[in-house]
Order: structure tokens, then C-alpha cells, then sequence
């Protein structure tokens, strides 16, 4: 077998656990027939970047991220796997409890988006709630809650500034990622009683691995197959999958980066932040 | 099919519901399907995420006037409050004096490993472990080299003899002494306390070492290292309580304790330490008991002695199981003690500050008439330690030749 260079996979940090994370993945790899390091970066854009000047062969990247990628690259470049719960991605809307029933009653409230840059809680609420006939700042007032700019959202500290504001009236519901409220809701951060979740959006992708078209399909085929080989059920494996937080690696799902594409668009969200 | 139903009335997934489901969930199979009711509008929106979080499926939303009923599916690897087990339920037996330990010998709790898997890690023995557990650094995982038969109700009688040596013993009823007396009872007590600390920290040392199905036996060294504190605080606080000074540590005594902490088998450790040392201990704290000037030290080492009786059943009980399961074992032990003596025999083997004490001790003072009875007194302390031990070691299976060799290597620093 002819020996393959190591893959260079890109990942951002947005959080202290992203290390451990990639040790352990680089480490699972030592023993692979292609092996993989990784590099990581403080921004989204920083990482698009390197993947198009071939500073990297493999980017972990946001919705957001991998459309940037598929504009500059005329629609070329490739999507090799994502996370079991990259499939199906939903944007709730969480008010205070009994106060709003359907996205419709909206209509004359503040609602709080998060991180302009994040899908979950800005782009795609935005377009939603838009296709259901809403007038977003005028209907309905935006109070944006823009922190962590450049990370898309990954941090979560968007979607907890806007439930804050839920919580102390300085707007009536918040866009999240649902993801998130269940992390909050398992993690007791939220006051059950007090809060809500009343809407649900379509479901869209969220993150994927992307590589430029020139990646060598014998390495990346590799690289996948031993991904994808990561089991739950091994302990080794199932911490790693656990702190990303998935179950399973499966192959692309394109037809969920449709609607995200199209709030990009419709949006005009800038090529950089 | 819907296997069984919970109604979770207006719940929502924070407010408790979440554990609901966990916990009727782990009454049905994987693949079977739960049915919870609720009244709660939210949860049609949070619940496909916790389904998918922890590994179940949501099947199926369906109205039902107005409520909605949820159908969720068990996931075979869906996370669980409670893991599927054998029921084995252990019930405290109705006894008075409560639930004792040696009682808990039941049930899956009780099923005492012969060799403990070290990847269970601080699971309770009996507790079910999820996999991904890091492994321990235990080293000591064989029951044989452990365990003692008594060692459950030795520690229910510790935790029920416990003493306070700061109000029990009658600190005011000390009598002021003779000077020479008061020098020779703080110059027992430094050596008593010396050898506590040995005591002490031999067990520390093995305890993060014993894998914790062997509770009890963790357990009751935890004890003994809290009888030894104790012993410790109240040898120094008798030394000092009349306005004296400690007396002296000699190099001898501290190279005969150095050398029990030393030692890395358990089992050999327990033999000399509990067995030949705390064995000897308690006609050392007889012999002080019988001879004390006053009333306090007299109490001191009587509550020291029925502690210190607890640990020598331990280690008796131990050799003789660690004997029982293998007969060469019988050298192994000997050699341990030849070994420790050669180690010893590079010194001489007397401590003669602590035989003068002992010797004005038992003469009350320094009288030309009562010396000869004291130096009597104290040759036959060392012939009942002697006389002792034989016996403890014939009780363990040695026969008298070996058994009269290896008391005679015992160290004369008594431990």
C-alpha cells in the first residue's frame, strides 16, 4: 500500500473542550492507514482561509462556514461527513411561559436573536419566521444580542444573553438553537418554570467537514472510512463522540444546507465578517 | 405497541419530566415504546431534541383531546438512569442495634470478588458501571491477601468503641509524682507514641492501594489509623499533662519502625505490624496498666489496649486466611521476619532508656529494695510477649520449632 500523507484538518475553538476533542481524534487516527493532525483557529473566516490556500485539507465548518466555502469555490468543494445530529438542526423560539402559543403572536413583541453570524440563532430564524409572514423589525422588534462574532454561534453565549433578556423583559421570546435549550434544560440553566419553548422551525444542516475538489479522493475516502468506524459503544471512542456531541459520523446530507443557503442570499450575509 | 404509559401532566422537561421518562423508560426493553401524556405545550418542541441527545426516538406526536401523547422508543444504547440488572434486593435485616455491616454480605453488595477488576475504579461494590471508566492504580486485588473472616463486625465494634481523649480520661485526676517516676512514665509514653505513628502510617499506605471491593477492609484500617491518632494524641497529651518534657527516640527504635513501614506486601506487613507487633503491644500496655503511678496513665493504655486488641484479630484472622490458601505461604511470612531481623541485627538489639523506665515503673520509684522486683518484673513481660506470640503463631498453623524461631527474630523494640 502506498503510504498517504496525513490529512490536516482544521477546527475552531470555541471552547476549552475543542483539545481534547482533536487529541483524542488524532489520537484514534495513529493507527489508521492515513494518518491526521489538526490545526486550530480562533475564527471561521481564518479557517475558510486556510482550507482555499490549501494550508489545510479538511475543515470542521459551520452551515455558515461551508457556504462561504462553496461560494468561493463556485460550488466545488466537497462535503465528506457530518455529525448524526448535523442532519436535522432546529431553531426554537422560547418565551415566557403562557405569555406566547405560535409564531404568529409575535406579531407587536421584541424577540432576541443571537450572534448575527450564528445560523441557529439569527440567520435562520430570520428567514423562517420571514417565509411565515412576518415583518421582522417592523412586526416585530429585534433586540440582537452580537457576542462572540466570528465563532457562528458555537460558543452559546449569544442564545444565554437572549433567554436572559427573556427572563428580566427586555425582550418576549428568544430564537435558540434547540440543541442548546436541551443542553440548558439537562444542564438545569434555565428556570423550567418560567420559560417556554413555543415554536419549532424547519429542520436545516449544521456542521460538516468540507475539503477543496483538488483532495485526493483515495485520502479522503480513507480518511472518512476511519472516521465513520468510531463506535459509541467503545469507550475510548464513545468520549470523544460524547464531547462533540453526536452519536454516529454519517455521509453528507446536502438537501438541509438548502434553506441555509437561501437565508444567506436573502440576507445578503457579508462574504466576511 | 405501546409497552407503558406515563402521564406527565403539564410537566415540562426540566420541571422533571426528563427523569420521568429516564426512569420509565429503564422499565421497557429496547425497541419498546413508552407513552407519555402531557398537557405541556412546549414539550412537542424540546422533546425530538432530548429524544436524539439521549439515544431514543421519538415515534410518534399524537393529539388526544387536549393533551398530546408522545411515543417514544427505547434506544438500545440510549442513556439510562437505571441499567438493566438481576434484581437482587438486599434488605436490612430487623435486628436491634441497627443494620450491621457484616449484615450487608448480601445480595449484589455482598458478593466479595476473589480478584477485583481495578477498572471499577471507586464503584460501590454491587453498582453497576458504565463503561469508559478510567482504570485505578490499585495493586492489592486479591481477597486472599486481604481479607480477614471478622474483619465487618471488627469494624462495627471500632466505630462503636470510639474514645475521646480530650474529655473522656480524667485529665484532672493526675497526680504530681516523683520527678524520676513522672520522667520514666513521659519516657514509656514517647515510646509508646513512636510506635503508634508506625502503626499509623503502615496502614495509610496500603489503603490507597486495596481496591474498594475490599471494603470492609478499607473500612476497618480507616479505623485503625483513627485508633492510632487517638493513641497518638493521648500518649503526647500523658507525656506532657504533669508539665514535663517527651523523652527520648532512639535510633534503634526508629530503625525497627522504618522497617515495618518498608514493607510492600500487605500481608507480610499485617503479619508484623498486627500480628508479632500489636501483639507484643498489648502486654506492653498490660505490663503499663499493672504499674501505672496514677490512675491516668492506667486509663490511657487500657483504652489503647482494647483498640489495640482489634487489630491483632484482624491480622491474626488475615494470616490465617492468607496461610489456609496456600501452604508455602508459611515461608513467606518467615522470611519476612528473618529478613527484617538481618536488617536489625546491624544494631543492638536493646532500647535501655525504655527498660529503665519500665524497670522504675514497675519498681515505683528508685528505692534499693523495690529495684530487684522491677528488673524481675520486666524480664517477665519479655517472657510473656514471647509465651504469647508462640501461642498466636501456633494458632496460625506453625509448628512450636518455627513458631519459638520467629518470636525469638522478633524485633526487641517490642514492634
Amino acid at each position: 500500500m502506498i503510504e498517504m500523507d496525513r490529512v490536516m484538518v482544521g477546527a475552531v475553538v470555541y471552547d476549552p473542550k475543542v483539545v481534547p476533542i482533536w487529541e483524542g481524534i488524532r489520537e484514534y487516527f495513529a493507527d489508521a492507514p492515513v494518518g491526521m493532525d489538526f490545526v486550530l483557529f480562533s475564527n471561521y473566516e481564518a479557517q475558510v482561509d486556510a482550507l482555499l490556500a490549501g494550508r489545510i485539507d479538511i475543515a470542521w465548518n459551520t452551515n455558515l462556514a461551508y457556504i462561504r466555502t462553496s461560494f468561493a469555490t463556485g460550488g466545488d468543494c466537497r462535503v465528506l461527513a457530518m455529525r448524526d445530529t448535523d442532519v436535522a438542526f432546529f431553531t426554537t423560539l422560547v418565551g415566557r411561559r403562557g405569555e406566547l402559543a405560535s409564531a404568529a403572536d409575535l406579531a407587536g413583541t421584541r424577540l432576541a436573536l443571537g450572534s448575527a453570524d450564528s445560523a441557529q440563532a439569527a440567520i435562520m430564524p430570520v428567514h423562517y419566521l420571514t417565509a411565515e409572514g412576518l415583518d421582522l423589525g417592523a412586526d416585530v422588534e429585534l433586540v440582537r444580542f452580537d457576542s462572540d462574532v466570528g465563532k457562528h454561534g458555537d460558543t452559546g453565549r449569544s442564545e444565554r444573553d437572549a433567554l436572559a433578556a427573556v427572563l428580566d423583559g427586555r425582550a418576549d421570546a428568544a430564537a435558540i438553537g434547540l440543541a442548546s435549550w436541551d443542553v440548558f434544560v439537562r444542564s438545569g440553566d434555565v428556570p423550567p418554570e418560567r420559560l417556554q419553548p413555543f415554536w419549532t422551525s424547519p429542520p436545516y444542516s449544521h456542521c460538516n467537514f468540507t475539503t477543496l475538489p483538488t483532495m485526493d479522493t483515495d485520502r479522503s475516502d480513507a480518511w472518512v472510512s476511519h472516521l465513520k468506524a468510531m463506535s459509541w459503544d467503545i469507550p475510548e471512542h464513545r468520549r470523544i463522540l460524547e464531547l462533540e456531541g453526536l452519536r454516529e459520523w454519517v455521509g453528507p446530507v446536502l438537501a438541509g444546507y438548502r434553506d441555509v443557503f437561501a437565508a444567506v442570499e436573502e440576507q445578503g450575509i457579508a462574504a466576511r465578517w | 405497541m405501546v409497552s407503558a404509559r406515563y402521564d406527565g401532566g403539564d410537566l415540562g422537561l426540566a420541571e422533571g419530566l426528563m427523569f420521568a421518562i429516564d426512569v420509565h423508560l429503564s422499565d421497557i426493553a429496547p425497541g419498546e415504546i413508552l407513552e407519555v401524556s402531557s398537557s405541556n405545550p412546549g414539550l412537542e418542541h424540546e422533546l425530538p431534541a432530548w429524544c436524539r441527545g439521549t439515544g431514543h426516538r421519538l415515534v410518534a406526536v399524537e393529539p388526544d383531546g387536549d393533551r398530546t401523547l408522545f411515543h417514544i422508543e427505547r434506544g438500545a444504547r440510549g442513556s439510562l438512569m437505571f441499567a438493566d440488572r438481576p434484581d437482587l434486593p438486599l434488605r436490612a435485616p430487623d435486628r436491634a442495634g441497627g443494620f450491621a455491616t457484616a449484615d450487608w454480605l448480601t445480595g449484589l453488595a455482598g458478593r466479595v470478588p476473589e480478584r477485583a477488576d481495578p477498572a471499577t475504579g471507586f464503584a460501590p461494590r454491587g453498582a453497576t458501571l458504565e463503561p469508559g471508566s478510567p482504570p485505578f492504580p490499585y495493586t492489592e486485588l486479591d481477597r486472599d491477601r486481604l481479607w480477614a473472616q471478622n474483619v465487618a463486625s471488627l469494624y462495627d465494634q471500632a466505630t462503636t468503641q470510639q474514645w475521646d481523649a480530650a474529655t473522656d480520661i480524667e485529665w484532672d485526676a493526675l497526680p504530681e509524682l516523683p520527678s524520676h517516676v513522672e520522667r520514666a512514665v513521659a519516657q514509656v509514653m514517647t515510646h509508646l507514641a513512636e510506635n503508634e505513628y508506625a502503626a499509623l502510617y503502615v496502614p495509610s499506605k496500603f489503603i490507597p492501594r486495596i481496591h474498594p471491593h475490599f471494603t470492609e477492609v478499607v473500612m476497618f484500617l480507616a479505623t485503625q489509623v483513627v485508633d492510632e491518632a487517638r493513641h497518638i494524641e493521648a500518649f503526647t497529651k500523658r507525656a506532657l499533662a504533669s508539665g514535663g518534657e517527651l523523652g527520648l527516640s532512639a535510633a534503634i527504635t526508629q530503625r525497627s519502625l522504618k522497617s515495618l513501614l518498608d514493607q510492600e506486601d500487605f500481608s507480610q506487613a499485617s503479619f508484623l505490624l498486627s500480628v508479632l507487633g500489636e501483639g507484643a503491644f498489648l502486654e506492653y500496655l498490660s505490663f503499663i496498666e499493672r504499674y501505672a503511678p496514677d490512675p491516668v496513665t492506667a486509663d490511657v493504655v487500657r483504652r489503647a489496649r482494647a483498640d489495640e486488641s482489634r487489630h491483632v484479630a484482624f491480622g491474626v484472622e488475615h494470616a490465617r486466611l492468607f496461610l489456609a490458601s496456600d501452604p508455602d505461604r508459611a515461608d513467606v511470612l518467615r522470611r519476612a521476619v528473618e529478613e527484617r531481623a538481618e536488617f536489625l541485627s546491624q544494631t543492638s538489639g536493646a532500647t535501655p532508656h525504655v527498660e529503665e523506665a519500665l524497670v522504675i515503673l514497675a519498681a515505683g520509684g528508685t528505692s534499693p529494695g523495690a529495684l530487684p522486683d522491677g528488673i524481675r518484673a520486666v524480664r517477665q513481660l519479655h517472657e510473656t510477649m514471647h509465651r504469647r506470640r508462640v501461642g498466636r503463631l501456633r494458632q496460625l498453623g506453625f509448628d512450636e520449632r518455627v513458631a519459638n524461631e520467629i518470636s525469638e527474630l522478633h524485633t526487641a523494640n517490642f514492634m
